[in-house]
């Protein structure tokens, strides 16, 4: 579990990393003169200011003497439907939006399943692919990827 | 006129769509107006500007209605404007009134949003004709005293609030630089060209930060028992609530116009109000109807209100605001002091739209107070995969590609860590939106000015709101800040 002071300071050089790489960015596109301000001017500025408001905020998280812990932080479920989103990308490709959402569905219906069985998992994940293919691309006529492998259904 | 353009059967049509949506997603707690609204935009290109713009608005000021159903029958706020109604609301519902703090949700909520279109349809055009004589150097001092504001008012942290703000402009840097034409941090990668779009970061941000939030969250929601079948309130309630209904549209309203001045924030600041004017404070969190009706009549009224910088000065003032403003640039329309007169339509026809769209809630709200029950029994299990679904497909459609997917994923994890260490994601949204026409303000002024700064000085208006911004952020590290409001929050929660 982490502490309030240590997700400050891991916080604060978060956002030092983001301003340093942003303030280095800016520099090489050339930030011109005051006269005629190039492309990198103003990101440079702004990276500068990040970076002066993430010393100020690691400053102040390193002098906090609250050791509360943050509350709660469950990163199981987000991690596993972020894979689920990746591998189905990867899915619609090579199978189509149909067969695709419904594994997706599945998964996803399934890592949220609490107490009902496994069945209305199966059967909500059937609706939700079906539904959604009237929907997005029969109504909608959004374009998806035609898939790879199997050509029986869009 | 806006009536001959709200009365075409297609805007008639999205108009109660949107209304009928905004109701749903106000009910169900876990995905808010933003998210929805982003989710919607990526499916209304194809349709005209004033339909898309009537649609989204519509979803906006109809989950401030439905916000309240789920707040006063759950103890749990259906979106974030509605965490005040919970104090009173429940309570009323507890002590057998749930049916007449419905109603005064209700029609507060229907005074509040007439009165502010048609406060909206008077201030806007004037506003926008003084804000004709505005040169870069004045959209620049404006747009910085704006996000001055938007992090005063931040609920957590002031240096946090900045960072999120300095972060969103750097994001909205990366692309063609419009002026030189040179590519601002792409590595290469065509699908950063033209830039970080603003829907997978409001997607990632609002939807599925949010799901990943609310995976957390317990999952039971007793909803309470009652009789509904007496929803009017009766002469006494009328009589307490008449002055809170007044006093939060037109408090309302002037928060609406502040940067950072969300709905959110005129429901805590209408709260606070009436338990200070009222004769019996000690009745506040024990079932006041006076806390159900000026909160529910605030939050209506901020929409107005806000509407009024984005029409006026093309600045919009809280990310719903700032999704509309983005809405219409796809759309090809740059709002600013020249949309009302190069597109009277759009305008109009939203105005137009707005007093029907209140009537339609009032008729689906009241009558149909059952079905929207019936709404919250939806388990949280079947309406997140279901979110997600909606989240990747919208953005999967604007350009057809899993590029954007990914961002949105990317930043649906940033905004959960965000959330977790109370970094705001409303100024990262505003400034992102905001940024383009900064920079330009910036590099134009110091073009005119030959490279002094002093530009931003001489000029009467821009030198005013710079003073402001600079005093503001000053009195703020020298001074503890008058919280009275936000204590309020920190008590209810």
């Amino acid at each position: 579990m982490m502490r309030r002071k240590e997700s400050e300071v891991v916080g604060s050089f978060f956002w030092m990393a983001i301003g340093i790489f942003f303030a280095v960015g800016g520099v090489k596109l050339n930030v011109g003169t005051l006269r005629n301000p190039g492309p990198g001017f103003l990101p440079v500025i702004m990276a500068l200011v990040l970076i002066f408001f993430s010393l100020f905020t690691l400053v102040k998280g390193l002098i906090i003497s609250s050791v509360r812990p943050v509350s709660g932080f469950p990163w199981k479920r987000p991690a596993l439907m972020i894979a689920s989103v990746f591998f189905y990308g990867l899915l619609l490709e090579l199978v189509g939006f149909l067969l695709s959402t419904f594994i997706t569905m599945f998964i996803l219906f399934g890592l949220l399943r609490g107490k009902s069985s496994w069945t209305m998992v199966f059967i909500y994940a059937a609706i939700t692919a079906l539904a959604g293919w009237l929907v997005f691309s029969v109504a909608l006529n959004i374009p998806f990827p035609s898939p790879r492998l199997i050509t029986i259904w869009r | 006129m806006g009536f001959q353009i709200t009365f075409q059967p297609i805007n008639l049509l999205y108009c109660f769509a949107g209304v009928f949506l905004g109701t749903l997603i106000g009910v169900l707690p876990g995905i808010g107006p933003s998210g929805t609204i982003s989710i919607l935009l990526c499916m209304t290109f194809k349709i005209s500007p004033v339909t898309s713009i009537i649609l989204l608005s519509g979803i906006y000021y109809g989950a401030m209605y439905g916000g309240s159903t789920t707040s006063i029958l759950v103890n749990v706020p259906g979106e974030a404007a509605s965490v005040v109604t919970c104090l009173d609301g429940y309570q009323m519902a507890r002590q057998g009134r749930a049916g007449p703090a419905l109603g005064i949700a209700a029609f507060g909520s229907f005074i509040a949003g007439s009165f502010s279109v048609i406060a909206l349809m008077f201030l806007s055009y004037p506003l926008s004709k003084f804000a004709l004589a505005f040169g870069p150097p004045e959209y620049f001092a404006l747009i910085i005293l704006g996000i001055s504001l938007l992090s005063y008012l931040a609920q957590k942290s002031l240096v946090k609030a900045l960072m999120m703000a300095v972060f969103g402009f750097l994001l909205s840097f990366v692309g063609i630089d419009m002026i030189t034409g040179k590519a601002r941090y792409t590595f290469g990668i065509p699908d950063l060209m033209d830039g970080v779009g603003i829907l997978p970061i409001a997607m990632g941000l609002f939807g599925v930060a949010e799901v990943f939030e609310n995976l957390s969250a317990p999952e039971e929601r007793v909803i309470f028992k009652t009789n509904l079948r007496n929803l009017l309130p009766n002469r006494q309630d009328w009589k307490d609530s008449a002055g809170a209904i007044t006093r939060g549209s037109l408090l309302g309203f002037l928060v609406g116009i502040i940067p950072g001045g969300s709905a959110v924030l005129a429901s805590f600041a209408s709260y606070a109000v009436e338990k200070r004017c009222s004769k019996h404070p000690e009745k506040f969190g024990h079932g006041a109807i006076e806390g159900v009706a000026g909160p529910e009549s605030a939050n209506n009224s901020a929409f107005g209100g806000g509407l009024v910088p984005l029409f006026a000065l093309g600045i919009p003032p809280s990310v719903v605001c700032a999704l509309l403003f983005a809405a219409l640039m796809m759309h090809g329309i740059q709002p600013g002091p020249f949309l009302i007169p190069e597109h009277p339509d759009v305008f109009w026809g939203l105005v137009a739209s707005m007093y029907l769209g209140n009537i339609m809630l009032l008729v689906i709200n009241i009558p149909l107070i059952g079905l929207w029950v019936q709404v919250l029994k939806i388990p949280s299990r079947v309406l997140f995969p279901l979110i997600l679904l909606f989240c990747i497909v919208g953005v999967y459609s604007i350009s057809n590609s899993f590029f954007d997917v990914g961002i949105m994923m990317l930043f649906g994890v940033l905004g959960y860590l965000m959330k977790k260490f109370d970094y705001e994601p409303a100024p990262l949204v505003l400034a992102f939106v905001l940024g383009p026409i900064m920079e330009q303000g910036l590099r134009q002024s110091l073009k005119l000015s030959g490279g002094s700064f002093f530009i931003f000085f001489t000029r009467p208006v821009s030198a005013t709101l710079l003073t402001l911004a600079v005093l503001l952020l000053l009195s703020s590290f020298f001074f503890k800040k008058q919280r009275a409001v936000l204590d309020e929050r920190e008590k209810s929660v």
